[in-house]
Formats: C-alpha cells, structure tokens, sequence
C-alpha cells in the first residue's frame, strides 16, 4: 500500500457514516437489478395477452450476453449514492480543515489531490466489481447454461466503470467548489437529474438540436444506452445511439482528464 | 509612532538561521495584510512573533507552512526554499487544532504519523502521555473541550521529537494549569535545542519563555531581536519642581518622551535602559535654575513598552 493509499485508508477505515453509505450503495446495485427482475418475471408469468406480446418483443433482457447492457443501465441509475460518498470525502476535509492541516504535515497539494483522486478511483473500481458481480449472477442464472456468447457484452463493465468514475469525478469537482457537502450533493443531483435532463431533452425535441450530448453528465450517461429491446420502438435512433457509443468513449475520457485538471489547478491557486 | 521602526534588512541564508523572511507581502483584496516583513529565526531560538489580533502573526505563519501563497517575497527553512520534505520535519499547530472529529485521538495522530513520516506508531503513546490525552486517547475528538483539542495539537506538532517546531497561540484555550504546563514543556524543549517559532498576543507570554521577538503591528513589522533588547523596560524617571510647565520644556531637551501629571504634580521622562543618571539629571536642572524636590528611577512595564511600539 503505498503512503497516500494508507493515509487515506486510515481516514476511512474508522469512520462510520462513510461505511453508512457504502452499505447502501452495496445494497442499491443488487437491489435495483433484482427489483427489474422481479418485475420482468411478473409481467411474463401473467397469463394475458399483452403479456405473451411483451415476452415476444423483449425476450429475456437479464440473459447474457444482453443482461451486461441492461443490468449497466439499470445500476447506473444510482450514481447519486456513490456521489455522497464522494462529496462527503472532500468536504469533510474542508468542514474539518484538514485539508491545509495535511500539508502543514508534509503533504505537497498535488498529494493532497493525488490522494481524493485515488479514492474517488477506487470507489468507482468497487462500484463496478459490485456491479459486475450482480450481472453476472443475475445473468448466469437466466442464462441457458450451453448458450454462445455471454461474454460478448461484457465490455459493457467498462464502460459502466468509465460512466462512473466520470460521474463520480463530476460531483467531486462540484464538492471540491461548493465545499459543503449538503449544498454539493442538492447541486449535483438537481444539475443532473432535473436541470441537465431537461435541458437535454428540451433541445433535443424542441430545437431538434442534439448539442445536449456534450453536456457534462450526458456526455457519459450516452456510454450507457437503453436494454436492446427499446430498439424496436425506434431501430434507427437505437442503431445511432449504439454507434455513438465509441465517441462517447473519447468525449468521457477528454472530460474526465480536464475535470482533473480543473480540480489539481484550482487546490493549487486556492490558499487554504 | 514616537519609537522608530526598524525595518530589517535580512543578511539572507545566515548559517545560523534556520528560517529567514525576505520581504513577505501578502493581500487578501484590498486588505494588505503583510506588508514587506523580513526577519531571520536563529537556530536553537524561542521566537516569539508578537502582535495583536490582526496583526499578520497567523498569516505569516501560513506562508511559512505553505497554506497561504506570499504576493511577493520569499522565505528560506535552512537556507532552502519551502518544500514537503522540509515541512515534514516541522512540528507545527496552526490558528485552531484540525483533526478529523469522528476519528479518536490516537487515529489522528497515525494520519499525522503516515503524512509526516515523523515518529512511529509506539511514538504516539508517549506524546498522548506528555500532554495528558494519553486515557483519553481512543475518545472521538469530537468529544474533546477545546483544551483538549489544543493539547492533542501540541501532541501532534511533537510526534517524532522535531528539531523545529511551529506554535500559534499554543495556549489557546488552556486552563491556567495547562498553560503553565505548555510554557513549561516550551522552556524544556528550548533548553535541549530546540527552535521554536511562536505567535502569540501575549506578552507576558512571550517575556517568560522566547529567546527572541519579532512585533507587528497592521503588518508591518515594527521590530526584531533577542527578547532583552526590544522589550525590557527603559528607564523612567519621575522628577517635580514648584513650576512644572518649566520643567517639562527643559527636560524636552534630555528626552524625546516628556509627560507631565498635574495630578501628581510630577513629571516622567523615558531613556534608554541603563542611561539614566539621577546626579547628572539634578545638576542639569540646578544650573538650568530649576530645583527639584523629587527625583527618582522608575522601571517601566513591559505592556507600556509594548504599547509604545504599536502605538496604541
């Protein structure tokens, strides 16, 4: 463990409210999985109509190779536990100021920096070994145990984790400047889930303008696109999302190199 | 201002220094908060950077730990520029204790351990017990008065015995036993070689246990020295006579600091310490035509000392 890992490590390690969230956060990826799954089976186990029409359009989404891409959209619903996580982690440190007290013991503010960036690292490796976990269990007990391919779309844990750091990165830039953790986490989640989400769409429908794929949150979420079998509501626009995917690919990780860079030169110009 | 003020010019990288300022100005806004301070802290030292509230102590200190960036001026640990190594070495406790308040004590002194590099983990029971925290080492700091907090501060700062150690105010909030006990411990530390720099508004303070002294006022630095020279008292001497406006005038030519008390019918003058002769003072009023009825040496406090420099 190398002293910025342990530093950090012994930050964490006795701190209850973060092990607080990190259970939650533990329990919302099966959580969410199962509770579409469970949804899925009841609607295929009815014995009407509308439901052998909907078993016939969706087929098994939870079955891999498909399940990767359904169970990565479903989990990426929950970004905004993880992000408490992260605000909290950087604005405990300005609450505490112990961020100015850890490099008035020998820290320089790249190490300062080095350090949240590693644990917002981390978090987003652990989310997405919680993730992949699930989809695999889920994925293998729907899936025909001799059917070919199930691993054809396991890629999709890499994006789900380029997603996430990317979001992750996001609320701790929005920490790192609001500095409180209450006032970052209401920023960040009606940013994301309200202002962006309207903005995007307002755009998209009203000016039949698509410039709402580069807003900061979408840029990454468009890593992510919808179970397969929304496709057969609109195959053109499924097809184009699909094959924009490698952009995003780019775009995610130019944003998540200049949110770094923004977050490194602004603790290095701010006095502490 | 009727004591001059010395502005002074550090001889830089003394080999003796181990901290030297030069010219340190800092601004935040409008509000000039150091205005060109330079002095040098002298190995094996007690410095005191004396100064009331708002005077620039703290944020001079936080220069020097790197929290705050200088506008202009720079400043040297043992000859070289400011840097993560040379902070390490460093015991330090600035403005107020921060430590992480869900953790106890003895887990914050093992994050201060893993970022200083100062010190083991055995090391941190000792200092636990120097400063008394030792039975209450696994309570939440949350949980700890603010002499409590303090103290830890002072335990953090002495983790691994650092040669060089950096105090501000560090009997903040102490109760009168505590601060006798942290004066103690300063006095014992100076005495096996350590340096310690020291702000604080106390004089009282800064008389009883630093070697040297830098005072600011408005950020400014007014002045600097081995603690004998800039703040021991001058020599007052209180003389009467039947015409005391006559008395003053003529003594105006013996001293720059003449005050007349109708009140107590006297007059006080101010000379340099160790200057003032009672025999000579009398034969000058004699042949002036002047005779005194009262004549006598007074020691002068240190707070009017202090008071004259910064004016108030």
């Amino acid at each position: 463990m190398t002293p910025i890992v342990k530093t950090e490590w012994l930050k964490i390690k006795n701190y209850p409210a973060f092990w607080w969230v990190f259970g939650i956060t533990a329990l919302t990826y099966p959580g969410i999985n199962y509770m579409f799954l469970y949804v899925y089976y009841d609607v295929i186990h009815q014995k009407s109509t509308a439901s052998k029409v909907v078993t016939a359009l969706m087929g098994n989404p939870f079955s891999l190779p498909e399940g990767w891409r359904t169970m990565a959209f479903f989990s990426s619903f929950f970004i905004y536990i993880p992000a408490i996580v992260v605000i909290m982690l950087i604005t405990n440190e300005y609450t505490y100021r112990t961020n100015r007290q850890n490099i008035i013991d020998g820290w320089s503010r790249k190490n300062f920096m080095t350090a949240k960036m590693t644990d917002v690292l981390l978090l987003s490796i652990i989310v997405t070994i919680l993730f992949a976990v699930v989809a695999l269990i889920i994925g293998l007990s729907n899936t025909n145990i001799n059917a070919p391919g199930k691993w054809n779309l396991s890629y999709y844990i890499g994006l789900f984790f380029l997603q996430t750091f990317c979001q992750l990165s996001i609320a701790f830039a929005v920490g790192m400047l609001l500095r409180k953790a209450f006032i970052a986490l209401a920023v960040f989640s009606f940013y994301s889930l309200i202002v962006e989400e309207i903005a995007v769409n307002f755009l998209k429908y009203k000016y039949k303008n698509e410039i709402g794929r580069f807003f900061p949150i979408e840029i990454s979420d468009r890593l992510l696109i919808r179970p397969a079998f929304i496709s057969k509501f609109d195959e053109q626009a499924y097809q184009q999302a699909l094959n924009a995917v490698k952009y995003h690919v780019v775009y995610s990780i130019c944003l998540l190199i200049l949110t770094w860079l923004f977050c490194f030169w602004l603790n290095n110009r701010r006095d502490l | 201002m009727h004591h001059k003020v010395l502005f002074m010019n550090v001889e830089k990288n003394s080999p003796s220094a181990v901290l030297s300022l030069d010219k340190i100005t800092k601004s935040y806004g409008p509000i000039q908060a150091l205005k060109g301070v330079s002095f040098e802290v002298p190995e094996g030292s007690v410095f005191g950077i004396l100064g009331p509230n708002g005077s620039g102590k703290t944020t001079l200190l936080s220069i020097i730990l790197d929290v705050l960036k200088a506008n202009k001026g720079n400043f040297l640990w043992f000859g070289h520029p400011g840097s993560k190594e040379q902070r390490k070495k460093i015991g330090s406790l600035l403005e107020t204790p921060n430590f992480y308040h869900y953790l106890s004590a003895i887990n914050n002194l093992k994050i201060t351990q893993s970022i200083s590099g100062r010190g083991t983990i055995g090391d941190i029971d000792e200092v636990l017990k120097k400063v008394r925290l030792y039975e209450r080492r696994n309570s939440r700091f949350s949980s700890f008065s603010l002499g409590m907090k303090q103290r830890l501060a002072i335990a953090a700062a002495l983790l691994g015995d650092p040669k060089v150690l950096v105090f501000d105010e560090p009997t903040n909030g102490l109760d009168p036993v505590g601060i006798a006990e942290i004066r103690q411990l300063i006095i014992e530390l100076r005495n096996s070689g350590h340096t310690i720099i020291m702000a604080s508004h106390l004089l009282d303070e800064v008389e009883k246990v630093c070697t040297h002294a830098a005072i600011l006022q408005t950020g400014i630095l007014l002045t600097t020295g081995a603690v004998e020279e800039i703040l021991t008292d001058d020599d007052a001497v209180e003389l009467s006579a039947s015409n005391l406006a006559a008395l003053g005038d003529l003594l105006k030519q013996l001293s720059q600091h003449v005050t007349i008390n109708n009140e107590l019918n006297t007059v006080q003058i101010t000379l340099p310490k160790g200057t003032a002769r009672l025999d000579e003072i009398n034969e000058f009023c004699f042949k002036n035509g002047i005779i005194l009825n009262h004549l006598t040496l007074k020691k002068k406090r240190l707070e009017a000392r202090f008071f004259e420099l910064t004016n108030n």
